[in-house]
């Protein structure tokens, strides 16, 4: 996974329906590229059978025991 | 018993409202005095309510004349964060979008509060739809910090972390999402809960982010939380993703001790890069959670800065999403920081969000096998005491974020992971900022936490100092 660029942002807002001017594009892919790089070790390594309610399963797996 | 009632415990003027010590009027007067004294001076209240507030505690005194207590906060005057939906009452969720907004019902948390007897002083200010960790709201003006008007509070429950530390209320409703109560609990000097996710309703709060979203106070003391707790928690057919879990005595685990008890300190990130005063107070809170007879161990936890990427991810695109309505309609009438960051979630793909939704089952589980044997982790809630309103004012700018990040590395993980997090004060800096600790517990062992919260409020006399109207 690689942070999206200014372009990309710029196409993402439009297909959002909320679309925003170049600069805004380049500010925005500015503040939200450290999260990308951030999660990147995880994106991609996910094993299928896995849900998000997997969440609730480990939160309460210790107290209902 | 103190001769002033503001300055007194949610739990001591309960009892001494309730064993005709003082009446709810002179509780409700001593809080609007203060209120009248300090609100020039840290713009804490949103809405005052003076007369209501009176004529409600007015009947809260003669119900008690005639033998009826409606519950064990019977005739407190508290005020709670404007988001808190109150039928009939204007919520602005410290936006110019709702500054008309007038709710049409109660929200679960706050009606279980009245139905415990609380009387409305009024409502508090918070940062523009809770989405900004400072406490600068450009439409109402900044919150500032009753221990120095020149720094932040904190937020995004800003008010109420002013307001309770300048005891202007016993107690207040916060929100966290990504470290809105525990943040204003550690710049303010107060006790801050942020709840594991599900067991306090969210019906009828202003939602920011679905996943991430927690309701929980901010009072004096432990034991004041323990009580809010024990009274908001547990399931509500209004909100289904409430847990149906019995919720426990909280306020019987206030008198425990720590002989016994292990707590982990982290050996990474949540000591790296500390000013220096937050490291001292750090050493020395686990100086004393050891005098008091708790086992201190080291924990390695996993790469926290992968809970944090996650938390980002998911908070911004569920904020982007409830938003999108008013980002079409109404751009104009967001504030500059608030709009640039619902628009960062509108780059985030689908299949990315479910990513970070997906993983948050195997983060919690790689977490809890790392504090295994630990009743709690104790971190600091910021790397910083509260800074200057002037130095964090970045509204818009291209390091905005990158400082929104640094106030928020500590609190948003465990947002992420859904677990409770206690925040207590625990010392000051040289120059008499408040500095504050989180204890860190596992999902619905609130009462674990507040059993090492309230021993260690016990043995130091933080939580119990007011700032001085200068």
């Amino acid at each position: 996974m690689t942070r999206p660029d200014a372009k990309q942002v710029k196409a993402m807002t439009d297909v959002a329906g909320v679309p925003q001017d170049s600069d805004v594009s380049a500010r925005i892919a500015n503040s939200i590229g450290p999260a990308f790089d951030g999660f990147a070790p995880v994106s991609g390594t996910l094993p299928m059978d896995l849900e998000p309610a997997s969440f609730l399963l480990v939160q309460r797996a210790k107290v209902l025991k | 018993m103190s001769d002033e009632p503001a300055l007194m415990s949610l739990v001591a003027v309960a009892k001494a409202i309730a064993g005709k010590k003082f009446s709810s009027r002179e509780v409700t007067q001593s809080c609007l005095d203060r209120i009248a004294q300090w609100q020039p001076r840290v713009n804490a209240f949103m809405a005052i309510e003076a007369d209501a507030a009176l004529a409600a505690a007015d009947a809260a005194d003669a119900a008690l004349a005639k033998g009826e207590l409606s519950g064990p906060l019977h005739g407190v005057p508290l005020a709670h964060k404007d988001m808190y939906y109150d039928a009939g009452k204007v919520v602005t969720c410290g936006s110019k979008i709702r500054r008309d907004f007038v709710a049409t019902t109660t929200s679960t948390a706050l009606q279980r509060l009245k139905d415990a007897g609380t009387v409305r002083l009024g409502s508090l200010q918070m940062v523009e739809f809770a989405y900004g960790p400072t406490g600068h709201n450009p439409h109402y003006g900044a919150v500032r910090n009753p221990w120095n008007v020149d720094h932040i509070t904190g937020g995004s429950s800003s008010g109420s972390g002013s307001a309770v530390a300048a005891r202007l209320t016993f107690a207040a409703l916060g929100s966290d999402t990504g470290g809105s109560i525990r943040m204003p609990a550690h710049f303010c000097g107060v006790t801050g809960f942020k709840t594991t996710v599900g067991l306090i309703s969210r019906a009828g709060a202003m939602p920011l982010s679905q996943s991430l979203d927690t309701v929980g106070p901010l009072a004096q003391s432990v034991e004041d939380c323990a009580l809010l707790v024990g009274l908001m928690a547990g399931a509500d057919p209004e909100d289904p993703t409430t847990s149906m879990l019995p919720v426990p005595n909280y306020m019987a685990a206030t008198t425990g001790s720590l002989k016994g008890l292990k707590i982990g300190v982290p050996t990474t990130f949540y000591v790296d890069d500390l000013d220096s005063e937050v490291a001292r107070v750090l050493d020395e809170t686990i100086a004393t959670l050891r005098g008091e007879g708790a086992e201190i161990v080291k924990v390695d936890l996993p790469d926290q800065r992968q809970l944090t990427a996650a938390c980002q991810i998911v908070l911004a695109t569920e904020a982007a999403a409830f938003h999108k309505r008013w980002m079409i309609e109404r751009p104009q009438d967001y504030g500059a920081q608030v709009l640039m960051r619902l628009q960062n979630g509108l780059a985030i793909p689908a299949v990315t969000y479910l990513e970070a939704m997906r993983w948050r089952g195997p983060a919690l589980a790689a977490y809890l096998a790392a504090v295994e044997g630990t009743d709690a982790v104790i971190a600091p809630v910021a790397p910083m005491p509260a800074v200057t309103i002037a130095e964090s004012d970045v509204g818009n700018s291209l390091d905005a974020e990158a400082v929104i990040q640094r106030i928020t590395k500590f609190t948003r993980p465990i947002n992420y992971l859904g677990l409770p997090s206690l925040s207590i004060p625990t010392g000051f800096t040289k120059s008499g900022l408040p500095v504050g600790m989180q204890l860190i517990g596992r999902a619905f062992d609130e009462a674990g936490l507040v059993r090492i919260g309230a021993a260690f409020q016990r043995a130091t006399d933080y939580h119990q100092r007011v700032p001085k109207l200068a």
